[in-house]
């Protein structure tokens, strides 16, 4: 059985929008109090990486290459 | 009744198998990277720009970023087995595998309930997979179950403080309970499943659907009478028992 195109590509890909989100995340909530600013900036950013995620265009992830070519 | 297999498989094993453990194993990793990624979708849209206050809005997405990568995880382990789950991703919610997934959350407190009961039959989900045959499964599993865990914890506080809110806080609360008890029944599946009593077989479930029903309530009715709310009838409103 071989493994399933693009596998480790789209692990990687999905791997680093989480980090991007957890560290938006623990950047933020230091300074819910102090710079609403930041936490503003943060909230939006986290709203467009999951917006990516759940579109789930992973063709476009991968760099125009179809999931399964 | 055979003897269950009790041999631990990594993925290299898997094309020696049977065709009916190939099947099943695929089956239950597709289940679970829908499960997985179907919670951020009945929620992001609507909950993360909605929730009461800034460190509620990162928190919501502080768990969809730990559903998503549980979904990565998932689909690892199914794409190193030959089975391709990206299309998972953006299935619409009315297409998700589990009813519980099916429709969306759209106000604070059934945020709360589904983390508080929904999370919690996850978490349930999870431990059937405790020392598997498919060891790289069990592997993803402590990391997976504790970042669930929190979930459980964040929803089960904040349905405790409505509920204890009282007056028309709780009454919100007990309805939307009323709502998602059966949901979160129906997703343990059929009693009499025999697909359920093969997963047991092959050693990639533990319990019977019954029986981890069974705990769940269990474990869950207490919970809901602490917080001075009323436990469902079980039989209510049921899609499989």
């Amino acid at each position: 059985m071989t493994q399933a195109p693009n596998t480790v590509a789209l692990d990687e890909a999905m791997e680093e929008m989480v980090r991007a989100l957890h560290a938006t995340v623990n950047r933020a909530l230091p300074h819910v109090t102090d710079d609403p600013e930041l936490v503003d900036q943060a909230l939006r950013d986290c709203t467009e990486i999951l917006d990516v995620v759940l579109e789930g265009n992973v063709s476009e992830w991968l760099g125009s290459a179809p999931a399964g070519a | 009744m055979e003897t269950p297999f009790k041999e631990k498989l990594e993925a290299a094993d898997v094309p020696k198998m049977p065709a009916e453990y190939q099947d099943l194993l695929k089956r239950v990793l597709a289940i679970q990277a829908d499960c997985e990624i179907g919670g951020p979708h009945l929620y992001v849209k609507t909950i993360l720009p909605a929730a009461p206050t800034k460190v509620d809005q990162l928190i919501v997405a502080r768990t969809a970023a730990e559903e998503a990568d549980h979904y990565r995880k998932v689909a690892r382990l199914a794409g190193d087995i030959g089975l391709d789950v990206s299309g998972i991703l953006s299935r619409p919610n009315r297409e998700r595998y589990v009813n519980a997934f099916r429709g969306e959350i759209t106000s604070w407190e059934e945020f709360a309930v589904f983390g508080f009961l929904i999370d919690r039959v996850g978490r349930y989900q999870l431990e059937e997979f405790i020392g598997c045959s498919f060891a790289p499964l069990d592997r993803i599993l402590p990391d997976v179950i504790t970042e669930e865990l929190g979930h459980i914890d964040y929803g089960q506080n904040k349905t405790a403080e409505f509920a204890f809110k009282g007056g028309s806080s709780k009454e919100r609360i007990q309805k939307i309970i009323d709502l998602w008890y059966p949901k979160a029944l129906d997703m343990f599946g059929n009693t009499g499943s025999r697909r359920s009593e093969r997963y047991r077989q092959w050693g990639l479930k533990r319990r019977t659907n019954a029986q981890a029903r069974a705990e769940y309530i269990q474990e869950v009715n207490p919970l809901i009478e602490a917080m001075g709310l009323t436990v469902p009838d079980p039989n209510v409103g049921r899609e499989f028992v």
